[in-house]
């Protein structure tokens, strides 16, 4: 009897452990493939990927990923860096703060890095830059639009759109060409990013006269937008300033309709997501997002159009976003800082990274200014049409 | 628009109110917290998503397919994870099932992706208008279907034999055995039909807010839990009305400006009820036998 059942706790176990083997398999199969190939070579240059491969915002650092392996294959073929090929050490945050620090240490204490690319939130990038720069590693966030962020050190960077541009400039866009008078502003409390986007829209509201007549706060994650709906319903917005992610955006449109709202939505990139019509289906029709990149190609110069060409060809066809856009730029910037400095220590290069002026990268171009904060131009407005993200307008912005 | 907002409120009291039966059914009989309740919820949910998205069916039999499938989940889940244990400490089929609520929730995450999944378009929704008030055919569907299940388990409980002997089982589970009655049978039965209301639960939120996802069921879980708590844990009207009551709180505290607060108001409301009346709102004395 006692055998009996000892045989089947064995079977059982043995059973789980197969299973677990064969579920972690694939993925633990490419790291150590991964950290292999770097303890062998000892000429290459080591720059991380910080972001999130699963989790709720997979979407920005899978796309940033795929930009940045695009660069680093580009560079390559063209013979490296300084002599040197480029190798991108990959890693996955799950979209949670406490494991972003983690991997940002394991990236400079154990892979040895001299530069980070990443996070594409600014929450993350926040919580990651003071350890960059405590070790003197230089970050390139290819996200990182919300504010604080270059304050931390002279060793964070960014190549984004700003919202601190993109905001006033959308505001005076929706003020002046669509006559949006009154509007309703929703922030996601717990999302640093949405808070400080908030913050920013209210001002420029202000700014151009316009008046917020109904004002509500969501949290990520939740699903049930049926109360704040109700609250804003009455009060008749021309339009909905959504600063949230896509996932909350599309079920508060879905939300909006249910209950016969009829304005239409506008956001930061934080929407930009197929998740957004997914999940808002007809609801999100109409809804703006600006960004600092679209794949359009009747605008696009002729690196812009290379780089499109390649991404389809290397995705069943599919457009390249904005995300990885900027994750290619950000290779690409820190390879021309380091081919400038004939260095590849973030000492050196960080200093020509900082001297960078109209450069001309896929997603726009970007100039540091003497506070090493970004300025990109134009900022794209894309709308939601037929299930598709598309091309409304530029504003250009100096 | 508060009575709009309570309208909101009651909808979604009337979830929780359909997840809060379980709780304290099995509590009342067993004792046992079954934590991993919400996450049978967040199954019913990916099989009613399943149904509408792989097998075209409509939403009535999307609904009973995955009450079907919960109920065989629920009964297993309490042959595997809590059974052997039931003779052991009160602790063990606790943190039992603590272990099926996490290993369900992976598991989830692993077939589904973490990203929430839309739940697909099912009936074709609209508005109407009753004086001041707005009642969406959604809202209407899930104040209809969770008040018939709910009626059908008052039935159950009170005039059908099983339902006599879950009774009896809740009033002394040793003396039922003593008595004739299987109380195995009995907790399976309990099981089956607990775990049915929380699919449906979970199919009427998905559908409601159109939205599906692996992690779900935890904080809707822990919100049915102090549902059944507030309204006296082991009393099944007192389920329904703290899950109503909670609905209600939570809706007009996000009305009010306090989104922040959202899931503290369901706690807060817990704790102040077990200060003043420790047995929940329709909660018996707790008699102590000599």
């Amino acid at each position: 009897m006692k055998k009996g059942k000892l045989w089947l706790l064995l079977t059982i176990l043995v059973g789980v452990v197969m299973i677990m083997a064969g579920c972690g398999g694939g993925g633990q199969k490419q790291n150590s493939a991964d950290s292999n190939q770097a303890a062998g070579g000892g000429d290459t240059i080591k720059i991380g990927f910080l972001g999130a491969k699963t989790g709720e915002h997979a979407a920005f650092g899978v796309e940033t990923l795929k930009g940045m392996k695009m660069a680093a294959d580009d560079i390559n073929k063209a013979g490296g860096v300084n002599g040197k090929k480029i190798e991108i050490v990959e890693s996955d945050h799950g979209s949670k703060i406490t494991e972003g620090t983690n991997v940002t240490q394991k990236l400079i204490t154990r892979d040895k890095v001299v530069a980070i690319v990443g996070d594409p939130t600014t929450g993350i990038t926040k919580a990651a830059a003071p350890i960059a720069q405590q070790n003197k590693v230089v970050l390139l966030s290819a996200g990182a639009v919300g504010t604080g962020v270059v304050e931390i050190g002279d060793y964070i960077f960014r190549d984004v759109l700003l919202d601190a541009v993109a905001a006033p400039a959308v505001t005076k866009y929706v003020n002046q060409k669509l006559g949006w008078k009154k509007v309703a502003l929703i922030t996601s409390m717990n999302n640093d990013y949405s808070v400080g986007l908030s913050k920013l829209f209210r001002k420029a509201i202000q700014e151009n006269g316009m008046e917020i007549v109904a004002e509500q706060s969501i949290q990520d994650r939740d699903q049930n937008f049926s109360a704040q709906v109700t609250a804003i319903k009455d009060k008749n917005p021309d339009g909905i300033i959504f600063t949230g992610y896509y996932t909350e955006g599309g079920l508060f449109m879905k939300e909006a309709r249910k209950q016969g709202m009829k304005a239409v939505m506008v956001g930061g990139d934080g929407l930009l997501s197929d998740v957004l019509m997914k999940m808002g289906g007809d609801a999100v029709e109409g809804s703006m997002v600006y960004c600092g990149f679209a794949a359009d190609e009747a605008r696009a110069n002729e690196k812009t159009k290379k780089f499109i060409e390649a991404y389809k060809a290397g995705n069943n066809g599919t457009l390249p976003d904005m995300f990885s856009a900027q994750g290619y730029d950000a290779v690409m910037l820190l390879a021309d800082a380091m081919k400038a400095a004939k260095s590849e220590d973030p000492q050196k290069f960080r200093v020509e990274l900082a001297k960078t002026k109209d450069w001309q990268g896929v997603s726009g171009v970007i100039t540091f200014q003497d506070n090493r904060e970004p300025l990109k131009s134009p900022v794209y407005i894309l709308t939601v049409k037929d299930g598709k993200f598309q091309v409304k307008d530029t504003v250009e912005v100096k | 628009m508060l009575t709009q907002q309570l309208l909101n409120g009651i909808t979604l009291g009337a979830t929780y109110a359909l997840i809060a039966l379980g709780y304290t059914m099995v509590y009342g009989i067993i004792q046992l917290i079954n934590f991993a309740h919400g996450e049978i919820y967040m199954v019913g949910a990916f099989i009613g998503v399943l149904m509408v998205s792989v097998f075209h069916q409509g939403l009535l039999i999307s609904l009973c397919a995955a009450m079907a499938f919960c109920m065989i989940m629920g009964v297993a889940i309490e042959r595997v994870a809590y059974r052997p244990l039931r003779r052991s400490t009160r602790l063990a089929p606790l943190i039992s099932a603590i272990g099926v609520s996490i290993f369900l929730q992976t598991l989830m995450t692993k077939i589904e992706g973490p990203q929430a999944v839309a739940f697909p378009h099912v009936i074709n929704d609209s508005l109407y208008h009753m004086g001041a008030i707005e009642i969406s055919k959604i809202q209407l569907i899930i104040l209809v279907v969770s008040s018939l299940l709910m009626l059908g388990l008052h039935f159950i409980v009170k005039y059908v034999k099983i339902g006599k002997a879950m009774r009896a089982a809740s009033e002394d589970y040793d003396t039922a055995a003593l008595m004739g009655i299987n109380v195995n049978r009995v907790i399976s039965f309990t099981f089956a039909i607990g775990s049915a209301l929380a699919a449906a639960g979970g199919v009427l939120v998905g559908m409601y807010f159109n939205s599906v996802a692996p992690l779900m069921g935890v904080l809707a879980g822990l919100k049915a839990f102090c549902a059944a708590v507030l309204g006296g844990i082991g009393s099944i009207p007192g389920a329904m009305l703290g899950g109503l009551f909670l609905g209600v709180a939570e809706t007009l505290g996000v009305a009010g400006g306090f989104d922040l607060y959202k899931d503290a108001i369901a706690f807060t409301m817990l704790i102040v009820v077990l200060l003043f009346r420790p047995t929940g709102l329709l909660g018996r004395p707790i008699q102590r036998k000599v």
